[in-house]
């Protein structure tokens, strides 16, 4: 017998009564949404540029670009100076990445993004500070309004992403930065 | 009762731990703080309680249906091109794991934190088979280069004082000596595993949840360890135990918003990723395990435990966790829950014991694990199997048959009451036993309770 067999056997002895799969009825909280957003990234140590985001970002991004930084962008509106390549570990050297993300989440400050959007997998991790761009509308306002907007069908990759990377593995002191960008902006337009 | 001893008990750990009195009393405000932020984070939500008993039904739900959400995600992930092992035990799993790793000629390979790994010895099997394995969360790798293994489930170095990180950094890495801020170190370590990263040969995980119905896995971490050792190497490989499984998205978007407020009070962690294929060119591989999960299935209270999401919640609130520390338990999952899927592993029989049933972690659970209820019932298990730990085995036997008879136990008492008024207190201390240790011996009642009831309220 293989092991899948011998395991789907042993389970046929559950000692637990069957249970129904539950439904969630949760009443999303849907007062000042940007707000809400505004105030979970805050709380995950991301930062929320609202007035004339994307103005604002093309004109950061051609000061990073003259300051010699490379920058990677996905989003149409903006140019970077560093192409998507096929080898993930050309990425090493990127100082910004602009993605634009799909969905973002009120209550907790979290942004979808997606394979197809990032360009590459490693993209939102690999880079040293992290641009992503959300529409406001795209905003809802939990986890479960999010998951049943997204889907999977046709991306290989997603990921929710709350502020820039941070650990307290060394007695619990919260350090931002750990392994992937060391800051989150979030342009909203 | 003549079982070997090969190991120290959780008491006798617990007072190596417990030497140090600064310490305990830091490790244990530590935790205390996490409890504190959690508690804030689920107040936060309304909601709370609802999502609690949600995601405790929709682990019943699945775990009621294995079989089919296991074929489900099978097909699904084939359908993805994610190629499924199936492993019975550890050994089976690190076989088809260093097969895999073999097969493509891999010299290095990058962890993020899997506690399933860790059951299976999977570290030291692959270096004894020549394989580089870089533990990837900063707090695991802190203990791989301490050669430790975690101390909690969720904050794997939280036994150490960053002093002591300091030094082990100067002395494997090549920190600054005496520098012990932890930013300072954090990003050394950055620095160190990065290059780790761009060398690796292939990226291994654990898994959070596994999506049936998309085939997906969800990686949570607040580093992002896991989409670096994920996304530069061509070959992925993640682990699962059998429990992980949830049907569908809307599960995940219950447990989603309860793991990181319960383990650490954050309102989701920093990446909560989903692997639904692998990357172009990439070869992505899923190894669901059993382990003994069946056979604790088979039992409907030890079933429960496999509601767990390992969030750590219940050791962060567990006053004997916080003041014994992770390494007085014989299991390398500690606290509540280390007690709950751990005790048939404890040689000394000891750690069903390390609990006050006090019934904070089943309190504090996000799936309501009845953890104080399956670890009152592992003592039971223990002394139906004739594994009462020393001294128990001798004197349990005793205490059931005084207290199953009103005579004796009347008898017993006026003994008792009539010791603790005229005997002196040097003399009856050792009957204390470890009660003693600590404590004073209370001051005897005039009478019995029985005999207190029938005179003011048998009327």
């Amino acid at each position: 017998m293989s092991s899948k067999a011998e395991i789907l056997a042993a389970l046929k002895s559950v000692a637990l009564p069957e249970h129904p799969m539950p439904k969630v009825e949760i009443a999303p909280r849907l007062d000042d949404l940007i707000g809400q957003y505004e105030a979970g990234l805050k709380a995950c140590g991301g930062t929320l540029i609202r007035d004339n985001a994307l103005a604002a970002l093309q004109s950061q991004v051609d000061t990073l670009i003259a300051e010699g930084k490379q920058v990677i962008s996905r989003v149409d509106a903006v140019t970077g100076n560093r192409e998507v390549p096929s080898d993930p570990h050309e990425l090493k050297d990127i100082n910004y990445a602009v993605i634009p993300g799909q969905l973002g989440v009120a209550e907790n400050g979290s942004i979808w993004v997606t394979e197809d959007l990032a360009g590459i997998r490693i993209a939102p991790f690999i880079c040293e500070n992290l641009m992503l761009v959300l529409k406001a509308e795209d905003i809802v306002a939990n986890m479960h309004q999010a998951l049943a907007k997204i889907s999977l069908d046709n991306t290989g990759f997603g990921v929710f992403i709350a502020g820039p990377s941070k650990t307290a593995d060394i007695e619990q002191a919260l350090v931002i930065g750990a392994h992937g960008a060391c800051t989150l902006n979030v342009y909203l337009v | 009762m003549s079982q070997a001893q090969t190991s120290v008990g959780h008491a006798e750990k617990a007072d190596i731990f417990c030497k140090d009195e600064a310490r305990v009393d830091w490790h244990s405000k530590a935790l205390w703080l996490l409890r504190q932020k959690r508690d804030r984070a689920a107040a936060a939500i309304p909601e709370w309680e609802e999502l609690r008993t949600l995601g405790s039904e929709i682990k019943l739900h699945t775990l009621t249906h294995l079989p089919q959400y296991l074929e489900q995600f099978e097909a699904n992930c084939q359908k993805n091109g994610i190629i499924v092992h199936w492993a019975k035990d550890g050994q089976e799993h690190n076989r088809i794991v260093h097969e895999i790793l073999s097969k493509h000629q891999v010299k290095k390979l990058v962890k993020s934190k899997s506690m399933l790994t860790e059951e299976c010895h999977l570290n030291p099997y692959l270096e004894s088979k020549g394989i580089e394995v870089i533990d990837t969360d900063l707090g695991e790798r802190i203990i791989q280069l301490n050669k430790q293994p975690p101390s909690h489930i969720v904050v794997p170095a939280i036994h150490l004082k960053k002093e002591e990180v300091g030094e082990l950094f100067h002395n494997k890495i090549g920190t600054e000596k005496g520098a012990s801020d932890p930013t300072y170190l954090t990003r050394s370590a950055r620095a160190h595993l990065r290059e780790h990263f761009l060398t690796a040969d292939a990226g291994m995980t654990g898994v959070n949840m596994a999506i049936a119905e998309d085939g997906a896995i969800v990686v949570c971490t607040n580093e992002g360890n896991a989409d670096m050792g994920c996304n530069l190497p061509k070959l992925t490989l993640h682990s699962m135990g059998i429990d992980k499984l949830i049907p569908n998205n809307e599960a995940a978007s219950v447990l989603l918003r309860t793991l990181a407020r319960n383990a650490i009070g954050q309102l989701i962690t920093t990446y909560s990723s989903f692997y639904h294929g692998p990357k172009p060119g990439g070869e992505m591989h899923v190894i669901i395990v059993d382990n003994g999960r069946s056979e604790m299935l088979k039992d409907k209270l030890l079933a429960e435990s496999l509601k767990c999401i390992r969030c750590g919640g219940c050791m962060n609130t567990c006053p004997v966790y916080r003041r014994s520390g992770g390494y007085s338990y014989n299991y390398f999952i500690p606290g509540p829950i280390g007690i709950a899927v751990g005790s048939n592993q404890d040689d000394t029989n000891t750690i069903p014991w390390a609990c006050t049933l006090c019934g904070s972690c089943t309190y504090v659970c996000p799936t309501k694990v009845p953890l104080h209820n399956i670890i009152a019932y592992q003592r039971r298990l223990k002394a139906e199997a004739g594994k009462l730990p020393y001294g128990k085995a001798g004197y349990m036997p005793m205490v059931g048959k005084v207290m199953s008879s009103p005579t004796l136990l009347n008898c017993a008492m006026s003994v008792a009451r009539f010791s603790l008024r005229y005997l002196p207190g040097s003399l009856l201390k050792p009957f204390a036993g470890a009660w003693g240790k600590y404590r004073e011996l209370p001051k005897a009642p005039a009478s019995s309770f029985e005999a207190w009831y029938k005179k003011n309220r048998s009327k």
